[in-house]
Formats: C-alpha cells, structure tokens, sequence
C-alpha cells in the first residue's frame, strides 16, 4: 500500500519532476508527482538519456469519469478551496509531453532520434542551466521541432523553447540572433512562417 | 434483447399515481405519529417501562436520551482528522474451477486546518485459502462457505480493521471521525449457525472495536457508521408501543394476522419521515440504543447507539458504539464533524465518497482478475473448468 502525502508544494526545479507514463520514438508523456509541478512550455526536459522539449501539458482528474464541480462559493481565495478539501491534491494529476529532440552518449550530445523511446517509469528531470547550455550549443532540434506532429503549433514550440533557453545563455541575444538565422535558413521558403515565429521570440 | 421499456411504462406510471393517491394518509400518519411523540416525551418513564415490559414482532429503540430533543452542532475544532474506509469485493464465482475471493479496501486519511493534507489508497487481499474459504465450528463439522451475504458481512467486519489500522496510526492527541458506510450491526447473520457470528462478531468484529476503545484513550476519536437515506424504524416502533392500548404489548398473542391494530396508524412511516418534520438542517435528534439481538447479546461494551442527523439534504442516521454514546465529547465530535463533512461532500461525507472511489471494482477489474485467475491455471497446466452455462454468457456467440 503506497500512501503519498498531498499537498501543493512543487518540486524544486532541477529535482526529478515527473515519470514517463507512455513513451514513442518521437514523443513521451510524463506525469508529475506534484499537482501543478508542470515544467513551462518549451522547457528542456530528460529521462535516461532522452532529451525533450515540453510540447504540451494538462491537468485533469485522475479518474476519466469524475467531473470537478465548482467548490470556492463560500471561500474566499483559491488556495481556500484546496485547504478546505485537502483530497482533491490526490484527484487529479498533471501531465505533459514531450518532443524528442535528442539524447546523449557518453559527454556527447546528438540532436536526432534515439535509437530507442524513453522507458516506461522512467524519471524525467528538468534540465539544469549548464544542461541547456550544452544541448543548445547546437541548434538542430529546431528542425525536428517544426516537422514534430503535436496539438500546439510547432511555431509556437519553437518560440516557447527558443525563450526558455535563451534564459540559460549568459548573453541571450546572441543565442537568439543565432537562431534567428537557422531558422532563416530552415524556413527560407515560408516567410510568414518564420515571421510568426520571430515575433514570438520576446 | 434490449429491455422493452414500452411494456412496462404503463404500470410505472401506475404506481407512481398509486403514491400520489396515498399522499393524504401518509400526511395523517405523520401528524399522527408527531402528536404522540409530543405526548410521549411528557411521560418518558412509563414507555420506558412500557417498552421492557413489552414482547414485540418489531425491533423498538431503547430511549437514552429523550424522545423528542433536538442539539445543535458544536463549533467543527480548528485542527482534526477525518479516516474513513469502505469496501468492494468479488464473490466466489461457482461457475469458475477455481474457489476464490477477493476484497478491495479504500482508506482515506483527511486531515484539516492549518496544515491540511489527504491520503488516498486501495488495498486488494486475496482469499483462496481453505480458512478463507469457510468459517467451521471449534469441535470440527460442517463449515460455513464465506460468499454471498456472509462475504459481505466478512467485508464489513474487514472495513473495521482497516479503519482501525488508520486509527492506529495516529498522532496522540488528534481529534479523529472514524466514519465508516453503512451499519454498525452486522445484519443477516440470524440465518446462519451460532458459531459463524461467534467468529464474525464475537472475535473479529468486537476484537476491532475493542482496539479502538483503547484507542480513544489516548486520541479523542468518535467512531461512526453513516446511513444515508435509512430505512429504520426503531423510533417509529417506539411510538407503536405508546399508542398500543394494553398495559405491555404482546403483537404474537394480542394481535394475530389480521386482526385491526391501534398501531396501524403508523405504518409506512420511518424514523426518517419523522425527523425530517422535527429536526432543522444541523440537528440531530436525541440519542437511542439499538435493541437489537444480536447488538444486546454480542456487542458487550460497544452496544450500538444512534442518533438521526439533519445533513441538510436529508435525514441520515449515525450509529456510534456505547463508549462514543456516552462519551458527550466524542458524541459531539461526531455530530459536528459528520456535518462538516457533508457541506464538504455535497450532502453526503466527502471521506465516505473518496473511501468508495478507492474501493469501487469496475466491471473492467473485475474483468482482469478472472483473466488473471485463467492464466494463472493455464501456467500451472490446470483444466480451465469454467461452466457451460459462463462460457456462453462470456462469448454469446450467435
């Protein structure tokens, strides 16, 4: 019998966040082991030796069938409606999925697909900043990113995962001009492609 | 076949205005009984006599606390915990080769106020063991099969040692509803031979709530059962044995079949149409004992009482052992945190609801442990014997 404690606390951001729950060649889902510890849109993620970036999440009852009805009437604030009902931390689990975007052997780092999907139970970790820095060294997920087949449009991908990391780089609008001009290069048959990604860049 | 509902509509309707005709004697049967509980609780002594004196078809409460009385809930304390537990099982399947069961607990610990937090689990157990299989008698013999309704009893009395697990395993000090769905009473076991209730209650069952008397004593902890919607009528039957005309009552000998009754006036009516008139939402009625057989013979010191609580959406009934009774503490406990946990639940316990949905076995659960069970006989080499009669409920070939 395994009895967790509930609670709202979110993990820290370079722990192990969330377990690989479903896992194909190009895409793995994960949940997480805090309700709301979802790592952002775009972020860098890794179970084992496959990295991902975060292409979706949701957060839904844990059961299929088991509708949440509105609770807050007589509270006065958000967190009240959790204090007040300690159980619902326990009835719904939030989820994220991930593109595959490469994986590592040894020091090196390949940004293609791995020979093999993520394991099942696998845990998934948050990239660290010096983790980000090193798998952005080379811009090649980009490609994959806007070939991958996932709900959220892969312009929207690329510019989320491009402002995460940016964040990591000592000099942020260097790596962003960077990849600005890959991407010139990748889309330079799809102007207004490459324009609705850049003005999501800021 | 699907059902065809067009054959029946008719008489549903029917019944339905069947009911609507007897509304106006229902309403007369209800002032009726209301009248005699207000004369009733002028002269509480005499019916006390009355009720030991009297030999009844019909189970009467014993009167502890008054007839009539009516409490408020208590202040809900800032710090407390709530534990519940409740069960589901899958009953021996006598089509299958295999003889076996299985019972599933859910356990919910809920704790509330300035560091709120909730534990949620299912514990499945396995029983395929000859000593699962059968209760026998101490001298040897015929034994008993646990399935069907004594599985269920089994189930209940399983519920309490889970919920006395959790129990166990709280901080001193805590203030704790054990809340528990459904009766304190082990209903049903009349029709079977002494020594199974000797098992069931007399060691399983009273060995449980013994721990948690002894528990209480280091926590404040008010066990409870809650029964939605009940259909008791000890209360309604206490009133019976007021407006009977003779001095003690003897329905086998006063009153054959057939015969017209003073009492009949109250028939049809439950202790909750009563109280539903007299309790306002957050009260609770007055306190009674269950006068039960099988409580008064075998329950010892946790004699069952209980009491009818207005949730707010209904008329519910909380049974509570003796040393809760009589405990005013522990006995406001459970009244004040039983309302909580409906105005959190919606109107019904929010822990109880959580406890079921840890339980409950879907028809794909049960689906999987009937696979697995085959396998299992497949890898030992061992005849998959399944009836006839389940084989074709399962491939419904055409």
């Amino acid at each position: 019998m395994a009895l967790v404690e509930g609670g709202l606390t979110i993990s820290s951001p370079a722990g192990k966040i969330a377990e690989v729950i479903e896992a194909q060649t190009t895409l793995f889902t994960a949940q997480c082991y805090e309700l709301y510890g979802l790592p952002a849109l775009g972020s860098l993620v890794r179970t084992g030796d496959v990295y991902g970036i975060v292409a979706s999440a949701a957060t839904v009852p844990l059961e299929a069938g088991r509708r949440p009805v509105a609770l807050g009437h007589d509270v006065a604030t958000e967190e009240a409606v959790f204090r007040e009902n300690p159980q619902l931390g326990r009835l719904f689990r939030s989820e994220f999925s991930a593109v595959v975007v490469g994986f590592r052997e040894g020091e090196r780092v390949y940004q293609y697909l791995p020979a093999l999907p993520a394991r099942i139970h696998g845990f998934v970790y948050l990239c660290g900043d010096e983790e980000v820095r090193t798998f952005s060294r080379s811009l090649g997920f980009l490609e994959t990113l806007l070939h991958a087949v996932v709900a959220v449009p892969p312009e929207e991908l690329v510019s989320a995962s491009l402002r995460q990391m940016s964040r990591k780089h000592a000099d942020p609008d260097a790596f962003l001009i960077a990849a600005g001009k890959m991407l010139a290069h990748l889309l330079s048959d799809d102007y207004p492609r490459l324009r609705s990604i850049l003005g999501r860049l800021r | 076949m699907p059902l065809d509902i067009s054959k029946v509509a008719g008489e549903v309707f029917a019944l339905a205005h069947r009911m609507r005709e007897r509304h106006g004697e229902r309403e007369e049967a209800i002032s009726f009984a209301l009248k005699t509980m207000h004369e009733a609780t002028g002269r509480l002594e005499g019916l006390k006599q009355k009720v030991a004196a009297s030999r009844t078809t019909y189970l009467v409460a014993e009167i502890v606390e008054g007839l009539g009385e009516k409490f408020a809930a208590c202040a809900v304390p800032i710090d407390f915990t709530v534990i519940a537990t409740d069960g589901s099982h899958i009953d021996v399947d006598r089509h299958q080769a295999a003889r076996c069961y299985l019972i599933n607990t859910g356990s919910v610990v809920m704790r509330y106020g300035t560091s709120p937090a909730a534990r949620l689990a299912s514990t499945p157990r396995f029983y395929g063991d000859e000593a699962d299989l059968e209760i026998t008698p101490p001298g040897g013999g015929r034994g008993q099969a646990v399935e069907g309704t004594l599985l269920g009893i089994k189930r209940a009395v399983e519920e309490l040692r889970a919920l006395l697990e959790l129990a166990g395993a709280l901080p001193a000090g805590t203030e704790v509803l054990g809340l528990l769905d459904g009766s304190l009473i082990l209903w049903g076991l009349e029709a079977y031979p002494e020594f199974v209730a000797d098992v069931l209650v007399g060691r399983e069952m009273v060995g449980c709530l013994d721990g948690m008397k002894e528990i209480a004593r280091r926590l404040k902890f008010a066990l409870a059962s809650y029964i939605s919607y009940p259909r008791s009528t000890d209360v309604v039957n206490l009133l019976r044995v007021a407006v009977c005309p003779v001095e003690a009552a003897d329905c086998d000998r006063l009153c054959p079949p057939g015969k017209e009754r003073a009492c009949d006036r109250l028939s049809g009516l439950r202790d909750r149409d009563l109280f539903f008139r007299t309790l306002l939402p957050g009260e609770r009625s007055a306190l009674f004992a269950s006068r039960s057989q099988i409580v008064r013979s075998r329950y010892g010191v946790h004699r069952i009482h209980f009491y009818y609580l207005h949730t707010g959406d209904e008329i519910a009934r909380v049974e509570v052992p003796a040393w809760v009774a009589e405990d005013r503490g522990l006995l406001e406990l459970s009244h004040a945190l039983i309302l909580d946990q409906c105005r959190r639940g919606q109107g019904y316990p929010v822990a109880l609801m959580e406890a079921h949905e840890q339980a409950v076995l879907s028809t794909r659960d049960r689906e999987n442990f009937r696979s697995l069970l085959e396998s299992a006989l497949a890898e030992a080499r061992l005849p998959l014997t399944a009836s006839g009669k389940s084989t074709s409920k399962r491939i419904r070939w055409l």
